[in-house]
């Protein structure tokens, strides 16, 4: 039924802390569809994170593969991975990490900016987005103007901006409190059919999870179980996951 | 939204410290503004003082005039602080002139670059009321500038023709003062009337006793009938460091003349003010790197806070150029900012300098430096103070921005 955006394969990634290696990710092998919304849940240090950086080209496996709508991310050099990430990639972080100097508008204007998009069409797809994500009167605002469900909708609105192929995101709801989380779901809700877009969601917060189309929990750096989808769309045994997310 | 914009708006949003580090280039450029200007300007002051103190720097004669006793016409003349207008060291000068050249050559010489003055002098013998003195014709004008100038001890100096100074010797000798009329002529009988206008004080040097006097060029020219001729032309250039090369240029603009160069006395005077530039450059250029340190150090500072904003310019595809481009925008605007606004206060200082120094310089240097030391505003020392603080700007920056753009983003995104 549906087209394959993101599939990884036997994928590895071990740090050095100090003289040990110690492995991240243990061997996952995953996939995302195009238009879904993909909830990856896990306690701390299990390796969620990692295989978000890892599909969003921060990083590099040390083995195994990861390939994004056709391109195996691991052949790309830094320069094509920088590229990767301005065009294909929008990433939303669990403190927002909007540039504090920018206004909500010119924060969702930069990723256009970097990729030398004409500034007419910077402002208009700006302020588009901004309205998607029921900001668009306050445009014109610092970010220290902004509360934290609000920044963070600024950040998903950025994550959009060059109409990327997937959107990740870490712990987007993890600074909310649950009424902005609820609202933050529901744009991206929206914004999944509106924009056609991908969502990765990185989480601990049943809320995230309750909207999730498919979801993974990852332990030890392994997958360790993977929901099956009900016809309507949504994540069938989704209480066990919430169960999982929680502890 | 340009990298350049954007740095602006960084340097904004953190006022306070962007001003602190943007004063520590300021100090630094104005500091180099105000010791160039100071150096400029004493170098100036200092040339002009050696002007005043030392005689010509290059004498002019006729190439045949020997440059030991032989064909002079006399037999000496009294330096001490004056005779050797001519100054310092040439013998051909020391010993009057040989043969005479022609005064037009004034102007010729006048017109080579790097002169400063020329002024003719024509050296012959005379009777001053019947006694035999030895008789200068010469330009009061020029002749103070490009001579030592005499040592005038009553009366005053020539102001036109029909005039005569005399050295204290021959006043003396022929009881005349000041006011008094003399018959000046080529012999001992006969000649026309001069008033005498000033008494100089005889040097020690050569023969205290010997009689001498000074007239204009052309009285003595009417005296000697060596019409239209000098025997020496005393020059001095703009700056000491140009003598040698003034002098060779004179006489391959002129043949059949030497230029003598009193160099023992002009190769200090340039060394002087050549050591005094680079002393003070050196003390501006170290203020200036204190500067461009406390730049260095603020924007290691920023970075650092500024990790997790790079990590995420980083993520969201700014390139390693666009990142690096952001930090090396703030140095360059802290740098150009720094730079203007030193430049600007360094020609408020240089003009207010001689306000604080008042006259310690005077006594320092002596009476002949006269007034205090007057900085010298250059369009190259300001364009030199704009393009140092700029480009310690940037320079400063081109390490932070380096770090900035080498950082690694999983690790940046990570930094609380």
């Amino acid at each position: 039924m549906s087209e394959m955006l993101v599939q990884t394969v036997d994928l590895q990634r071990r740090y050095k802390r100090g003289k040990v290696p110690v492995p991240a990710l243990n061997g996952v092998s995953m996939s995302v569809q195009k238009g879904e919304i993909l909830g990856i849940i896990g306690p701390s240090g299990s390796g969620k994170t990692t295989l978000l950086n890892l599909i969003g080209g921060l990083d590099r496996p040390s083995s195994g593969t990861v390939t994004v709508d056709g391109e195996d991310l691991g052949r790309m050099s830094d320069a094509e991975l920088t590229e990767y990430r301005l065009r294909k990639v929008g990433f939303i972080f669990q403190f927002y990490n909007l540039i504090p100097t920018l206004t909500a508008a010119e924060n969702v204007e930069l990723p256009m900016a970097l990729a030398k998009a004409p500034l007419e069409e910077q402002k208009d797809r700006a302020l588009e987005l901004l309205e998607a994500v029921a900001l668009g009167a306050k445009a014109d605002r610092m970010p220290d103007e902004l509360s934290g469900g609000e920044q963070q909708r600024v950040a998903v609105a950025r994550a959009l901006v060059n109409h990327p192929a997937i959107v990740l995101g870490d712990e987007p709801t993890g600074d909310l409190d649950s009424k902005s989380a609820k609202k933050l779901m529901e744009v991206l809700k929206s914004l999944r059919k509106e924009e056609h877009a991908t969502f990765v969601l990185v989480t601990h917060d049943p809320i995230v999870v309750a909207e999730c189309n498919r979801v993974c929990a990852i332990r030890d750096g392994k997958i360790t179980r993977e929901s099956k989808i009900g016809e309507d769309g949504k994540v069938l045994d989704h209480s066990r996951f919430v169960m999982d997310a929680l502890f | 939204m340009s990298s350049m914009s954007l740095a602006l708006r960084n340097l904004r949003h953190r006022r306070m410290r962007t001003a602190l580090t943007v004063s520590g280039i300021v100090i630094g450029v104005a500091m180099i503004l105000v010791l160039l200007s100071l150096a400029a300007g004493t170098s100036t002051q200092a040339n002009g003082f050696l002007r005043n103190v030392v005689g010509s720097e290059i004498t002019v004669v006729n190439a045949t005039t020997p440059s030991f006793p032989g064909g002079f016409k006399f037999n000496g003349t009294e330096t001490g602080g004056f005779g050797g207008g001519g100054g310092g060291g040439s013998f051909s000068m020391i010993f009057g002139g040989g043969d005479p050249i022609n005064a037009s050559l004034v102007g010729r010489i006048d017109n080579i670059t790097g002169v400063y003055v020329a002024s003719p002098e024509l050296s012959t013998s005379g009777y001053v009321d019947g006694a035999n003195v030895f008789l200068y014709g010469i330009v009061p004008s020029t002749y103070s500038e490009a001579a030592t100038g005499l040592d005038i001890t009553s009366g005053g100096n020539l102001t036109g023709a029909g005039q005569i100074l005399l050295n204290s010797v021959t006043a003396t000798n022929l009881g005349v003062s000041v006011g008094s009329n003399v018959t000046v002529g080529a012999n001992s009988t006969g000649g026309s009337t001069f008033k005498v206008v000033g008494i100089y004080s005889s040097g020690s040097t050569f023969g205290p006793t010997s009689r001498s006097g000074y007239v204009e060029l052309s009285d003595a020219q009417s005296i000697s009938s060596d019409y239209g001729l000098v025997t020496e032309i005393f020059v001095k250039t703009t700056t000491p460091s140009l003598v040698s090369a003034v002098a060779s240029d004179i006489e391959s603009v002129i043949s059949g003349v030497t230029a003598n160069v009193a160099s023992s006395i002009t190769a200090p005077a340039s060394s002087l003010s050549g050591t005094l530039t680079t002393f003070f450059t050196v003390i501006g250029l170290v203020a200036l790197l204190a500067g461009g340190f406390g730049v260095v150090n603020t924007m290691m500072m920023s970075i650092s806070e500024r990790t997790r904003e790079i990590g995420t310019l980083r993520a969201i595809g700014a390139t390693k150029g666009q990142v690096m481009q952001m930090f090396l925008g703030e140095a360059l605007l802290i740098g150009v900012i720094g730079a203007v606004v030193g430049v600007f206060i360094g020609v408020v200082a240089s003009a207010a300098f001689p306000l604080f120094t008042g006259t310690s310089a005077s006594h320092t240097f002596g009476a002949a430096f006269s007034g205090a030391l007057r900085p010298a505003l250059t369009a190259s020392n300001l364009g030199i103070s704009l393009a140092l603080g700029t480009a310690v700007g940037i320079v400063a920056g081109i390490y932070p921005a380096l770090r900035a753009s080498r950082m690694d983003p999983v690790e940046a995104l990570r930094h609380v």
